[in-house]
């Protein structure tokens, strides 16, 4: 008996070892995947400090030891034609063998072709050549083969590093971004005063509406059967605001959005304090105000998104040069900027939304809704999940074959930006669908039958009971699909977009004849990390950088509709 | 009539059945163009070369192939004898058909291993059948004796009879030509030669499509290797054992890990994995175990990187999978005295096993279709060779690399790209029909 206890015991005890190396080694697989996720992250935020290269030449304590050395001349100065203005370089080698000291001064003319070059030779007579000519971006050698160290030393010429605009030459995060608050670096205004008094009447109201106090509620009890004259004065600070703004559109417009919410936020509290009055209740109790406005939730959400944006726009003036100002330099990586890919994708997503969601919409209600179990629906539904699954290039091959080419079916569109916006809405489709189907299963079936019940057909029970309900979780789905073709670059290669775009696309080139060429961001990363110059890496780490700030935004967005929504269902 | 009636009746409906027409119409025009400028390829190319032949030659037999062909032929006789009738086999020591677990599990992991690194393709499978094959009889086996329900299935039969069809093909046609031939069972991918116009169809232009499917499959079994250890470890901890409050900040930062456009981690592999994989690469070829000198672009670099893509996925899905499982299942398991790590390992994986299958069915779709990221990192140099550490290209790399010349319409590299998107598609199509099915089993198991 005792042999068995210890037996068991010992079984025991092993068993307990087993179970604790089991769970460890478990647990720390799963925190080695997320490790990973989290060194991914910060690995991609990383590569923006890559650090550039060297414009110059090279320092003169550089030597060239007995066998050969690359020259690298990438960044020749230009004007902003794009011609060369440069002063020559010269170029000094120096070294001591047998037979004395030997200096050469060897002048280097870059000139405008391209590929165009002249090695240069050292041997113990001296240098070959004492005026070269060598084309831009081209690299050229000096082979030596005297056995003693040259030094190299740069004389005059340009020192490309740095051109006179002043962009960040090596080491320095090239997403520059001038954040001016009211005032510019010259303490000039650069706000309008309308749209600013808007945007402080609409943080007031957000704040009174938000922790409704008696004190405040008194002033507003004043304006009581006024309620037209409020809207009506907000259309007209809404109209004055734009009429007054010169030229900064976008700023006009959020300032006339602001006093049109702040004046519906004003008319809901006025009315809200109303309906208490003719219930003979006192005003001294808040929480009982916060019921009486109709749909309060939505309001608070609608103006703080609304403030948040405007945020960016009128009382700061952010102002990123590399987003929205600079294209891509031939030349210098450093002052290259994405706007052009910026704008195209701006474009292809508007596009991509305008053909995509009512139709996909309109199939997930037709789906969830309107279809019979037959054959049919069945088809449909297996050629949707199984679309959602095809590789996004075989979607490029399908846009290049139908509305890129001219030929059989194709639309001829060429590689427009309307092709792409086509093709990327195609490419949507299906995830929307799939995300609407969802959301669509998600009502609840007493909601439907209830509606039946008080004698509703169907499409009123669709459109005023169903799609309500829906709408969050069809709002994320689209939201989060336009996130991935936001992302999306092989089809976009297929359909022949290009990287050196260097104006703004036009979305309807194609239809009227215009320069269809456009880019998007990620097309501008793929083109940028294949060019062999570690510049053009940091380059593209920045453009990175900028295109997942953009997804992010997007994805909480999503997230955030999607919480306040469940929150309302909830309650 | 009754069809016009409707739509009089239900205008809405009929719009809306209407927008829901244009996805069968979205997918009968991929299938079309794909379709239509493959027909027009192949046949550019039979006139050429004619449609299909083979030449014999049986001295192939003592090839790998053929070797692979024996052992196939063997691994058949053993599932014949175990399952003709009791103690057929008994025979064989009881220890050769059912060693330690420990042995097994080392066995089948270097069978897998082989598999990757082996240069004949048809050889590593064939062990690895074999292998298969001989568990199954161990475990029919030990039924046999121990008692328990005996089901006998002839779907490995079936599989091995195909194989072995296969292999003997293979083992004993040296050339292949003619349209099919050369596209399905050649290995080399030349499709601009050396020809003076590289328009037209010409002799030395090879389209032997092995080449790129064969490093796409590297990269997606690669990919597989790295993700699904990972990924379903993090599932199970994120389900079984973290705490809520890191699942809640868990869970959205995956989201948004998984909408992380595929260019971007191109970029990071072609900056960071690749020169890392470089220098693994050096110190193997310092010690003679690979012939040539390594390239930064190669397939376990793309392999790395699709496999840290597809991580995310695999983890969602996975602990999408072992939440659905009823507490009841955990909690019987707990009170009769299981452990945790026991009842995670032997209840909830069995119970949500169709899942996760379907998970890294759907991963493995995606990390075949992946391209920019692949692209990049892989490389754009087409050729057929076991060696890893060299540049490669797959079929999506190649669609994008050669697309991306301006290629006029109806020229033969325009029909080649969608030959290989065409074969592209069906794969991915048979990979998302199966993960859907197995996804739709263990929905209605819950």
């Amino acid at each position: 008996m005792k042999d068995i206890d210890k037996l068991q015991k010992r079984n025991r005890k092993l068993r307990g070892l087993t179970e604790l190396a089991g769970s460890m080694g478990l647990a720390i697989t799963g925190l080695i995947g997320l490790l990973f996720l989290g060194i991914l992250i910060w690995q991609i935020a990383e590569p923006t400090f890559i650090e550039g290269e060297r414009g110059e030449i090279t320092a003169a304590s550089e030597s060239i030891p007995e066998s050969n050395y690359r020259f690298k001349w990438d960044f020749p100065t230009v004007d902003e034609n794009g011609k060369l203005y440069s002063d020559p370089v010269v170029v000094r080698f120096q070294w001591n063998d047998e037979n004395g000291f030997h200096s050469h001064d060897v002048q280097i003319n870059v000139i405008d072709t391209r590929q165009v070059k002249t090695d240069i030779y050292i041997d113990s007579n001296g240098v070959d050549q004492t005026e070269i000519e060598v084309g831009r971006k081209t690299n050229f050698n000096a082979y030596s083969s005297i056995r003693v160290p040259v030094s190299v030393e740069q004389i005059s010429g340009p020192v490309p590093n740095a051109d006179k605009t002043g962009y960040p030459s090596v080491n320095s995060f090239v997403i520059t971004g001038d954040v001016h608050i009211l005032l510019d670096d010259e303490n000039e205004q650069v706000f309008q005063p309308m749209e600013l008094i808007a945007w402080i009447t609409l943080l007031i109201l957000v704040i009174v509406l938000t922790w409704p106090i008696v004190a405040t509620l008194k002033i507003i009890q004043k304006l009581k059967g006024r309620r037209t004259l409020i809207k009506l004065a907000s259309y007209v600070l809404a109209g004055i605001t734009f009429v007054v703004s010169d030229g900064m559109f976008v700023a006009a417009a959020l300032g006339g959005i602001c006093w049109i919410v702040s004046g519906v936020i004003l008319y809901r509290i006025a009315e809200g304090i109303e309906r208490l009055e003719s219930l003979g209740r006192e005003l001294s109790e808040p929480s009982r105000l916060k019921h009486s406005i109709s749909d309060r939730d939505g309001v608070l959400m609608w103006s703080r998104m609304l403030l948040f944006t405007s945020a960016l726009f009128i009382p700061l003036l952010i102002d990123i040069p590399f987003l929205t100002e600079r294209y891509q330099d031939i030349f210098i990586p450093y002052a290259s900027g994405i706007r052009a890919a910026f704008y195209g994708t701006i474009w292809v997503m508007l596009i991509a939304m305008f053909v995509s969601i009512p139709i996909s919409v309109g199939a997930a209600i037709y789906l969830d809704e309107y279809a019979k179990p037959n054959r049919t629906t069945k088809l449909i539904q297996a050629l949707v999940t199984n679309l959602a699954g095809v590789p996004s290039i075989v979607f490029g091959m399908f846009g290049l074959a139908i509305f890129v080419k001219q030929d059989g079916f194709g639309w001829g569109l060429g590689p427009s930006v309307l092709a792409a916006g086509l093709t990327m809405g195609v490419m949507a489709m299906p995830i929307i669908v799939l995300a609407g189907q969802e959301a669509l299963r998600s009502v609840p079936r007493t909601l439907r039958e209830s509606a039946y019940g008080i004698g509703c057909t169907k499409w009123e029970v669709t459109k005023d009971h169903v799609l309500p309900s829906a709408m969050p979780g069809m709002m994320t789905g689209t939201i989060l699909a336009m996130s991935r073709i936001m992302g999306e670059a092989a089809p976009l290669v297929v359909i022949g977009a290009t990287a050196m775009i260097l104006f703004d696309p036009e979305p309807l080139a194609a239809l009227n004849g215009g320069n269809v060429n456009f880019t998007v961001i990620p097309i501008q990363i793929y083109f940028w990390t294949a060019e062999p110059d570690h510049a053009w890496h940091s380059m593209a780490a920045a453009a990175s950088i900028a295109l997942i700030c953009l997804l992010i935004a997007m994805n909480s967005i999503a997230i955030v509709l999607r919480q306040h929504f469940r929150k309302r269902l909830k309650s | 009539m009754s069809f016009l009636n409707r739509i009089s009746k239900d205008k809405a409906g009929t719009i809306l059945f209407l927008t829901s027409l244009s996805v069968i119409l979205i997918t009968l025009g991929i299938i079309q163009t794909l379709l239509f400028e493959t027909i027009t390829f192949f046949t550019d190319i039979a006139e050429h070369r004619g449609w299909f032949s083979l030449d014999w030659d049986f001295g192939g037999i003592l090839s790998a192939s053929g070797f692979a062909f024996l052992i196939l032929l063997v691994a058949l006789l053993i599932d014949y004898e175990s399952k003709k009738e009791k103690n057929r086999l008994s025979y064989i020591p009881q220890e050769i058909l059912n060693p330690h677990h420990g042995i097994m599990k080392a066995i089948f992991i270097i069978v897998l291993l082989q598999l990757l690194l082996n240069d004949s393709f048809l050889l590593g499978i064939s062990i690895l059948f074999f292998a298969m094959i001989w568990r199954a009889a161990g475990k029919l086996q030990m039924k046999r004796i121990y008692g328990g329900n005996i089901e006998i299935s002839n779907t490995w039969r079936n599989v091995l009879f195909l194989f072995i069809f296969i292999t003997l093909f293979d083992a004993i046609t040296m050339n292949y030509s003619g349209a099919f031939g050369e596209f399905f069972l050649q290995n080399q991918w030349t499709p601009t030669g050396a020809c003076e116009d590289r328009r037209s169809l010409c002799d030395t232009m090879s389209f032997g499509v092995n080449s790129l499917l064969l490093t796409t499959l590297q990269v997606a079994f690669g990919a597989l290797l790295i993700a699904v250890p990972l990924g379903v470890g993090c599932a199970i901890y994120l389900s079984e054992y973290a705490p809520p409050r890191l699942v809640a900040i868990v869970k959205p930062t995956l989201e948004i890990l998984a909408g992380i456009p595929s260019v971007v981690y191109g970029f990071f592999a072609f900056i960071y994995i690749g020169p890392l994989v470089v220098e693994f690469g050096e110190y193997a070829f310092a010690n003679g175990w690979i012939d040539d000198p390594p390239n930064i672009l190669n397939p376990i670099n793309g392999a790395i990187v699709v496999g840290v893509m597809i991580l995310p996925l695999i983890a969602s899905l996975s602990e999408d999978a072992l939440r659905a499982v009823p507490n009841e299942l955990r909690e019987g398991s707990l009170a009769l005295g299981a452990t945790k790590i026991e009842t995670t390992m032997k209840v909830m994986i069995q119970a949500s096993l169709s899942g996760i299958v379907a998970s890294i069915i759907l991963a493995l779709s995606r990390a075949v279709g992946e391209t920019m990221a692949v692209t990049l990192a892989v490389g754009t140099v087409a050729v057929y060779t076991s060696n890893m550490f060299l540049p490669a290209q797959t079929m999506t790399a190649y669609i994008a690399q050669r697309v991306g010349g301006d290629l006029p319409f109806g020229e033969i590299g325009y029909l080649t790209i969608f030959a290989v998107g065409l074969y592209l598609f069906f794969i991915t199509l048979c990979l998302n029909l199966l993960g859907n099915k197995v996804l739709s089993t263990y929905r209605e198991a819950y």
